[in-house]
């Protein structure tokens, strides 16, 4: 029963850091109906900008997420007015190319920069816990398990509650109507693309205080954001935190019940499942 | 005029070709396709510097003496990008159309077992040093040579050395990666953990490029494992040792097939790393006397010179590959691919990496010496002839360090 308890409890650590890493995806699907799939790659990137504020500037990888977020979001919002503008009303095809293209690319030029080594973001209390009785809650997944709710929370309130938000949601519901009313769509659709990349930065971020990284590993990553994105549905950042935890606590039942070699294919397996059964997600308006 | 022009032409063009052919003859052209980019290329640059020094080191020396004359060596290398299809596309490009002598490895099993069927296949022989799958030399290739010990014995100086720890461990984790390499190891492993006696309470396959270890680790406390034995990627390894740490997994010793002897697992990790058991075939140790580099301590020297980092075993085991090439040649007294490939089968030299003789298999067996870090260093603890350093055990808990 500890085992089950602590397994779980596992799984929900680990979910909540999937959701963060996933709502930067979803909102950028969801608004500007681009898939990403450079996505994991800038969650690399958010991994590296927050080892070097740690290693050269000693600013705690959870205090410094702010630094990396504000980083990560100029490069968002200059790879969408550079790039992808030029793109957005082009078919699906054409975003999934570029995007590709941009996730190579990104990859590559980060095994120049920071060589093929592996590096961990590792603060003197990146291994604690709190032990509560029988379960021991990892303390750096614990703060990135709040982190992530509290941006994901965040996140909601800001697309219901703001001026900015509204826009947004305004802008991927009509945009005709949303021009009529003042929205200008080239400045906005950077804006959200930025805060879409300062998620994935600060999801790296927690990312390398809990996992090693590397210049490799966006592409797991990408397909990991992808398919909680699907299970959670695109329509509200809450339908992340659902597909996270669900996905998260999946795989450490199947890892615990089945075997650990079939964590992927539960997850993947869900994913179809959701794809056939209910394609707008656990949480979205039904189709 | 016209036809005596058009010949002198055709003897001119003959003369050409017979020039360039001569000095290219002059070369041997050793080609491989090594993981430069991609999520191995951490480890693929070991073989593309290993293989680049020992090539001039070679050469510096004054090459190569085959008969009467003297060759110089040259290197051919492609960047696989860490994509076994790629790897397998590029190694028929060097045999068809580069046409080079003859073939080093790749690093990674799964690699030098998909490789390997173009050396056989092409008939020019591969001596690598990245692959020690069982798998790549139990299909009786005529072309394929190792130098890597085979993946079934990686684990037994462990075993060995586990029987004589105070207080003994009794349970043991097999933990290994679902790649060509880790299944071997794990395979060896099993019948050497029953035959010492121990309890195996566990015994899990994961998949490769795995990042989260919770529910084994969990598992691993809920059943009090002592000894926890894994087999995987050097990402892996990292990943595990870190959720370990954050979910106060200590049993009383750990093992890792890999990353314990390099040192970018030491500076990843930094003190986390210490009590980390490994293992390895290769020390830069001074008694490994070596015709070219003179001993593995200058050879290890002279690599971090000029690569700035340290050399592992995937280095000297690389470097040892263009010597075995090299001395087949020169016994075999052609660069005829096939005579070579007889020499080979017959090498026995001293290299900076051990002794090179190959088994009908085309695989050597080096015995791995096990090693712990301690204190940030790695020390050697016991080798081919029993205890070399006390290891520190057991393993404390993560808070009492």
């Amino acid at each position: 029963m500890d085992l089950l308890g602590q397994v779980l409890i596992n799984g929900t650590l680990l979910g909540g850091l999937y959701a963060m890493m996933a709502l930067g995806l979803a909102l950028v699907w969801g608004v500007l109906n681009i898939v990403n799939l450079a996505h994991g790659a800038f969650i690399m990137l958010g991994a590296y900008v927050s080892l070097y504020l740690f290693t050269y500037l000693h600013i705690d990888p959870f205090l410094g997420l702010p630094i990396t977020a504000a980083v990560m979001f100029a490069v968002g919002y200059c790879v969408q007015r550079g790039l992808l503008n030029l793109i957005v009303r082009a078919p699906m095809f054409n975003t999934l190319l570029i995007t590709f293209g941009l996730e190579v690319v990104l990859t590559y030029l980060a095994q120049l920069a920071f060589s093929a080594d592996f590096r961990t973001i590792n603060p003197t209390y990146a291994g604690d816990s709190i032990v509560l009785g029988p379960v021991v809650l990892p303390l750096a997944r614990l703060l990135a398990f709040g982190v992530a709710i509290a941006l994901t929370v965040g996140m909601w309130l800001f697309l219901l509650h703001t001026k900015l938000g509204r826009a947004i949601r305004a802008t991927a519901q009509n945009l005709v109507a949303a021009r009529l009313y003042g929205v200008e769509p080239r400045h906005l659709y950077a804006v959200t693309f930025g805060i879409g990349i300062a998620l994935a930065g600060a999801a790296g971020g927690l990312y390398g205080t809990v996992s090693q990284i590397n210049p490799y590993i966006g592409a797991a990553l990408t397909a990991k954001s992808f398919a909680i994105s699907i299970i959670g549905g695109l329509d509200n950042p809450l339908g992340v935190i659902v597909g996270g935890l669900f996905l998260g606590i999946l795989e450490s039942l199947t890892a615990l019940y089945i075997g650990p070699t079939y964590a992927d294919v539960a997850s993947f397996g869900v994913l179809v499942l959701v794809l056939i059964v209910r394609p707008t997600g656990l949480l979205g308006k039904a189709a | 005029m016209l036809k005596i022009s058009g010949l002198s032409a055709a003897l001119v063009a003959a003369a050409v070709a017979m020039s360039s052919g001569s000095a290219a003859a002059k070369d041997i052209v050793l080609g491989a396709s090594v993981q430069l980019t991609g999520p191995v290329a951490n480890t693929g640059r070991y073989y593309r510097d290993a293989y680049q020094l020992a090539v001039d080191k070679i050469n510096e020396a004054g090459g190569v003496k085959v008969g009467n004359e003297t060759y110089k060596l040259a290197l051919k290398l492609y960047d696989n990008q860490s994509d076994v299809n790629l790897s397998v596309r590029q190694y028929t490009q060097l045999v068809s159309r580069d046409k080079v002598n003859f073939l080093l490895g790749p690093f990674a099993s799964n690699f030098a077992l998909a490789d390997s069927a173009v050396s056989e296949k092409y008939q020019i022989p591969m001596v690598q040093g990245g692959g020690a799958s069982d798998q790549i030399f139990a299909r009786k290739f005529k072309y394929i040579f190792g130098t890597l010990a085979p993946a079934s014995h990686y684990f037994g100086s462990t075993v060995e050395m586990m029987k004589g720890l105070d207080p003994a461990p009794k349970s043991v984790a097999l933990l290994y990666a679902d790649d060509a390499f880790d299944v071997s190891v794990a395979e060896g492993t099993r019948p050497k953990l029953k035959e010492a006696g121990f309890t195996l309470a566990m015994d899990e396959r994961y998949s490769t490029n795995a990042t989260d270890f919770n529910s084994l680790l969990s598992q691993v406390k809920s059943k009090n494992v002592d000894a926890v034995l894994v087999a995987g990627h050097e990402t892996e390894i990292l990943n595990f040792v870190r959720q370990a740490k954050s979910l106060a997994v200590a049993p009383k010793m750990y093992s890792f097939t890999v990353g314990v002897p390099s040192e970018d697992f030491r500076k990843a990790l930094g003190k986390d790393a210490d009590y980390a058991f490994g293992m390895t075939a290769w020390l830069p140790s001074a008694d490994l006397k070596d015709q070219w580099f003179g001993d593995a301590a200058q050879f290890a020297a002279a690599f971090k010179a000029k690569f700035n980092y340290d050399p592992d075993y995937h280095a000297a085991s690389g470097a040892a590959d263009v010597e075995a090439v090299v001395k087949a040649v020169e016994n075999a007294g052609t660069i005829d691919p096939v005579k070579v490939r007889d020499a080979l089968s017959k090498v026995d030299f001293d290299s900076l990496y051990g002794r090179i003789a190959f088994n009908a298999n085309g695989q050597i067996d080096l015995p791995q010496t096990v090693i712990q870090i301690q204190d940030g260093k790695l020390v050697a603890i016991q080798g081919v002839h029993g205890k070399i350093a006390a290891p520190k055990y057991p393993m404390p808990a993560w808070d009492a360090r």
